[in-house]
C-alpha cells in the first residue's frame, strides 16, 4: 500500500469515481490496465473533458487537448499515472 | 380553441408520488416537505442516470412511465426557470475565476432533458423545449395541440420546476418547492382550452399553476379559468 505507483492508481481511480458521478462503483472496480472510455468502464466525450478538468486541477498540470498522444494518456489508469508521474517531474 | 384528451398522467414533489398521495394533497392542499428529496429513477441505467439533475430526474419519473410501450412519441418540455442550480454553479465558477465543468455547462442548456430523453429512450420524435412565463402550462398545451392537429397519435407534456438556489429567490417566486406533472395527451373532445384577455390581476396562489391545475381535475372541476399578464385561459372539461 506504501507503493506510490499504487497509491497514484488509487488517487486517479478515486479521482475519475468523485469527478464522474460513478456513485455505485469503487475503486476496487476499475481495474489498472481498464479501458476507461468506449469500451471498459464505458464513459463518453463528455467525461473525458471532465476528468481532463479534474486532473489538471487535482495534479497541478496543464494538459493539451489538442496534443495527438493526448488520447492515449487517457487509456487507462495505468497510462494516467505515468502522465501524471511524467508531467509533474518535468 | 384547442380540444384534446388525457389518457393518464403522473405527477412528483417532495412526499407526493402516488394517485394517493395527490389525491390526498388535493383536499387538504399541505405544502409538500422541503429538502433534498429526489424521485427515484433507477429504472435508468446507472452510467446513464449519474449525470440528471434533481430537474431531469423529476422530469423522466414522471414522464417514462406514461411513455412505456409507445414509441414515437413527440415530447414537449416546459420549464419556467430551467436548471438554475447549474447556471448558479458555473456563474459561481465563472466569478472565482476557475474552470468550468463541462458536464455542468453541456447539461445546463434548456433542451439538454430533452436531448438525454432522445438519447436514453432511442427517440427520434420531434422534441421541444419551451420556457414561457406564468401560463407556461397553458403554452405547453397548445404547442401539443398542434402536433396532435398534424397527426400524432400522443404527445407527451412534461412540467418541470426546480427550486432555485437562494440567490435567486428575490425575484423567483413561483417555485416554493421542486415538482414536475406530466401528461399524455390524445386528440379527443374531453377537455377544451381558449385564450381570452383580461385586465384582472393574476390572483397569487400557495401552490404552482401546473398543480393548481391537477387540483381541478382531481376534484372533477368542469370549468375554471387561469389568468396571467392579461391573458385568461379558459378551461371546460367534458
Amino acid at each position: 500500500m506504501s507503493d506510490p505507483q499504487h497509491s497514484l492508481n488509487h488517487d486517479i481511480k478515486q479521482l475519475i469515481i468523485e469527478a464522474l458521478g460513478l456513485e455505485d462503483i469503487s475503486a476496487q472496480d476499475i481495474d489498472d490496465e481498464q479501458t476507461l472510455f468506449g469500451e471498459g468502464l464505458g464513459l463518453d466525450s463528455v467525461d473525458a473533458l471532465e476528468l481532463g478538468l479534474a486532473i489538471q486541477k487535482r495534479f497541478g498540470i496543464k494538459i493539451d487537448a489538442d496534443a495527438k498522444d493526448t488520447r492515449n494518456h487517457f487509456t487507462s489508469v495505468a497510462s494516467l499515472a505515468a502522465f501524471v508521474t511524467a508531467k509533474q517531474a518535468a | 380553441m384547442i380540444t384534446f384528451n388525457i389518457r393518464q398522467w403522473r405527477a412528483w414533489a417532495p412526499g407526493l408520488e402516488s394517485a394517493a398521495d395527490w389525491q390526498g394533497w388535493s383536499t387538504d392542499a399541505r405544502l409538500p416537505a422541503q429538502g433534498d428529496l429526489a424521485p427515484d429513477v433507477s429504472f435508468l441505467p446507472a452510467l446513464q442516470r449519474r449525470r440528471l439533475s434533481r430537474l431531469a430526474r423529476m422530469a423522466f419519473s414522471v414522464g417514462w412511465p406514461l411513455a412505456e410501450g409507445l414509441g414515437d412519441l413527440p415530447l414537449v418540455f416546459v420549464s419556467r426557470h430551467g436548471e438554475t442550480p447549474r447556471t448558479f454553479d458555473i456563474l459561481s465558477d465563472l466569478a472565482a475565476e476557475q474552470p468550468l465543468s463541462p458536464t455542468q455547462f453541456s447539461l445546463s442548456v434548456h433542451n439538454a432533458v430533452i436531448g438525454m430523453w432522445s438519447i436514453m429512450r432511442g427517440e427520434t420524435s420531434e422534441m421541444t423545449a419551451l420556457a414561457a412565463a406564468g401560463d407556461g402550462f397553458e403554452q405547453g398545451l397548445l404547442e401539443a395541440a398542434t402536433l396532435l392537429h398534424e397527426g400524432a397519435p400522443a404527445v407527451l407534456l412534461i412540467i418541470s420546476e426546480e427550486q432555485p438556489p437562494a440567490a435567486y429567490r428575490p425575484t423567483i417566486d413561483d417555485v416554493p418547492f421542486p415538482y414536475a406533472l406530466g401528461l399524455l395527451l390524445e386528440p379527443g373532445n374531453n377537455w377544451q382550452l381558449a385564450l381570452g384577455e383580461s385586465h384582472a390581476a393574476a390572483e397569487p396562489a400557495a401552490h404552482p399553476h401546473a398543480l393548481n391545475w391537477l387540483r381541478h381535475l382531481l376534484l372533477g372541476h368542469t370549468s375554471f379559468h387561469h389568468t396571467w399578464n392579461q391573458r385568461t385561459w379558459n378551461w371546460q372539461r367534458h
